[in-house]
């Protein structure tokens, strides 16, 4: 990794020079909710938040997505590469994109996202855990790639981590702006890093929980859980790896339709819905517990499909807490 | 030529025919030949057909690949989409995207006995595979048990009375069951007592017996029939990696992005679209909720 130093009073003029690659999004508050904004100046965005209601998903697979339009009969591709950039990304949700990239850049790749993707510039920020953060045990605390710049916050300005050639070069373009690191950045660093990893309250415990939870499959504790639930789906739309997707055909006029995605949610009773009525998953209980599978499922080359956000217990009407449905799921095998 | 996998290329309905009062068989034909010499499958895949501004739906591939210049789809009328297709005619033009899935793994089966077991519309993928079989000569003997409703809900009659009568020639011996009794039905069975009866696909099993290290199972039929398939194949102690069966679930994508056909635990998951739809038994029994 190349470490670099942006000195506090440089953030402003740095940031406005970002404006060249493309529209600049970054973390803003609304009421109690944050969200990613297109914005234009440094004060109008929050970095000290905790998270978005919408992760960085939203850019890459869009809630509702126009992929193709019908004229004359014929498709036509809406595949556009726009240069953006999102300022203020957290470790957890560059993990959340890199699990996108599994399924979406896997052959065949999906074109819209891939455009996306390549046209974006991720800009990482430091945070603070709260009260649902528990990225810590899945090791999703701390990125390692996934990024172009990641700023770390220090006394007196940012150590930035240049994560690709484009942060690279980016750095290089304002290269007036950036200073060499010092021993005592390093050692302000490892001072956050250090108290950061202390200040986490919830803890996943991970150990054999794929196998625990498989063998749990008729606990009592999936059942007590779905009861409760409302099956909004609210947990899938701001989990930034849920990325069901539905299609639907739309006709604008007599000549012209557009074939349109949107998020699903697999709380949702039609998700696994046959012609002939026959459902694949008919009781909520199913459906509840297919979605704490889908989360828990661990690949061996890219980990769990959950980053540990805390986004799904923040936002889940009905209080329920992810870590403790796994927890109460895995003591009830005894 | 589209890199973008969701465009579906034009495909024109040579023919369509009436199989059944539920089912129809549409023939086509890519109208871009150089498509159509690139398309090739193996028994066992499946097409998206694309309706064009009304949607698009999974449906496995009837003919088989040896048969070129043309691929065949047998589509049940159940709902909007295939309504919507049941009113097309010759001449008309869908599109089709694919071919998708893994298909069964024929060239591994060769030289082997092969079982097929059909239920319903479970013929359609099945029927890829019988002439695929039939076709290529690379297989010991070929079984088909069939399992139909009503004499009128058998598909391609033509080609299973053809097959009982002159299936051994062609190295295919065809068992068939039914369950509601009409004439017709008791007439066929007149003609083959030995291989013809009322009764359920299982049914057909009975007094079979077969050399298990020399056999695959390949079945499809409804959700309900698998159970009672496999423990019959079980109970002859045919191993769950010899027993294939072709599975459905609700598709968008085809290619593994859209979510909607996965199925499995923390430890195993699957999607339907891509890692199927032909699974093992032994993949239903590490997968749960495959079958
Ligand atoms: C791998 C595979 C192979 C298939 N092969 C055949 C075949 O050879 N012949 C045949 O007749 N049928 C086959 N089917 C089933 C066929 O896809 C459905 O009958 C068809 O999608 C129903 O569409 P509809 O709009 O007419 O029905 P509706 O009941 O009106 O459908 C309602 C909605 O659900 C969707 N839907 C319903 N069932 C399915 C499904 N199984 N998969 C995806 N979406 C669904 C439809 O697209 C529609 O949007 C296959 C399904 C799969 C998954
Ligand atoms: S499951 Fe919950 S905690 Fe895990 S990534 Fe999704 S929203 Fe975040
Ligand atoms: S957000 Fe909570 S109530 Fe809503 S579907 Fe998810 S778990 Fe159920
Ligand atoms: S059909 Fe979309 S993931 Fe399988």
């Amino acid at each position: 990794m190349r470490y670099i130093k942006l000195p506090a009073e440089n953030f402003e003029e740095f940031f406005n020079s970002l404006k060249a690659w493309g529209k600049v999004y970054g973390p803003v508050k609304r009421g109690n909710i944050h969200s990613f904004q297109e914005v234009q100046r440094v004060k109008e965005m929050d970095l000290y938040y905790n998270r978005t209601m919408l992760p960085p998903k939203k850019f890459f697979v869009r809630p509702r997505d126009v992929i193709l339009r019908l004229k004359n009969g014929k498709w036509e591709n809406g595949v556009k590469n726009e240069p953006f950039v999102i300022f203020g990304v957290h470790s957890c949700d560059i993990h959340g994109l890199k699990i996108l990239d599994k399924v979406y850049l896997d052959e065949p790749a999906d074109p819209y996202y891939k455009a996306r993707r390549e046209s974006a510039l991720i800009i990482g920020i430091s945070c603070t855990p709260d009260e649902y953060c528990f990225c810590k045990s899945l090791g999703t605390d701390f990125a390692m790639d996934g990024f172009d710049l990641f700023l770390h916050e220090l006394p007196d300005g940012w150590l930035v981590r240049v994560g690709s050639v484009r942060g690279h070069e980016i750095a290089w373009e304002n290269e007036e702006l950036f200073e060499e690191v010092t021993e005592e950045d390093l050692a302000n660093f490892r001072a956050f890093e250090e108290k950061r990893a202390k200040s986490f309250k919830r803890k996943l415990s991970k150990e054999g929980l794929a196998d625990m939870l498989d063998l749990a499959y008729n606990s009592p504790v999936w059942k007590k859980y779905a009861d409760i639930c409302l099956a909004c789906g609210n947990c899938n739309m701001v989990c930034p790896t849920c990325r069901c997707y539905e299609v639907c055909d739309k006709w604008l006029n007599a000549y012209e339709a557009v074939r349109e995605r949107r998020y699903d949610s697999c709380f949702m009773e039609s998700h696994g819905l046959v012609a002939g009525g026959h459902n694949f998953r008919p009781t909520r209980l199913d459906r509840f517990r297919h979605r704490y599978y889908c989360k828990s499922y661990f690949d061996p080359s890219a980990g769990f499909n959950c980053v540990g956000c805390g986004r799904c217990d923040e936002f889940c009407p009905a209080g329920i807490e992810h870590v403790k449905v796994l927890d109460e799921v895995r003591g009830s095998l005894q | 030529m589209s890199e973008n996998p969701y465009v579906s290329y034009d495909a024109r309905i040579l023919e369509v025919k009436d199989l059944t009062p539920r089912e129809k068989l549409f023939t086509l034909r890519f109208v871009d030949p150089e498509v159509g010499e690139r398309f090739d499958f193996r028994p066992g895949q499946f097409v998206i057909v694309d309706l064009r501004g009304f949607g698009e739906f999974p449906i496995s591939i009837c003919s088989s690949p040896t048969r070129r210049g043309y691929f065949q789809l047998c589509i049940r009328k159940v709902g909007r989409m295939t309504k919507f297709i049941h009113r097309m005619k010759e001449g008309e033009v869908v599109g089709i995207r694919g071919p998708y899935g893994n298909g069964f793994p024929m060239e591994k089966m060769e030289g082997s006995n092969l079982i097929l077991v059909a239920g319903g519309l479970g013929m359609a993928p099945l029927r890829s595979v019988l002439w695929y079989a039939i076709d290529s000569g690379k297989y010991e003997h070929i079984w088909l048990f069939y399992g139909t409703k009503a004499y009128e809900d058998i598909l391609f009659r033509d080609e299973v009375v053809h097959l009982l009568k002159h299936g051994e020639a062609m190295n295919c011996s065809v068992k068939l069951a039914y369950e509601v009794e009409s004439p017709s039905c008791i007439y066929l069975e007149k003609g083959f007592s030995d291989r013809v009866c009322k009764g359920v696909v299982t049914d057909l099993f009975r007094g079979e017996e077969f050399d298990v290290n020399n056999t695959y199972a390949l079945i499809c039929g409804p959700p309900v029939m698998y159970k009672f398939v496999i423990r019959e194949l079980s109970d002859r102690k045919l191993s769950p990696g010899r027993i294939y069966m072709t599975l459905e679930r609700r598709m968008r994508c085809g290619i593994g992005k859209c979510g909607h056909c996965i199925v499995g635990t923390s430890t195993s998951i699957k999607y339907v679209c891509r890692d199927g739809p032909v699974f093992t038994y032994w993949d239903a029994l590490s997968t749960r909720g495959l079958i």
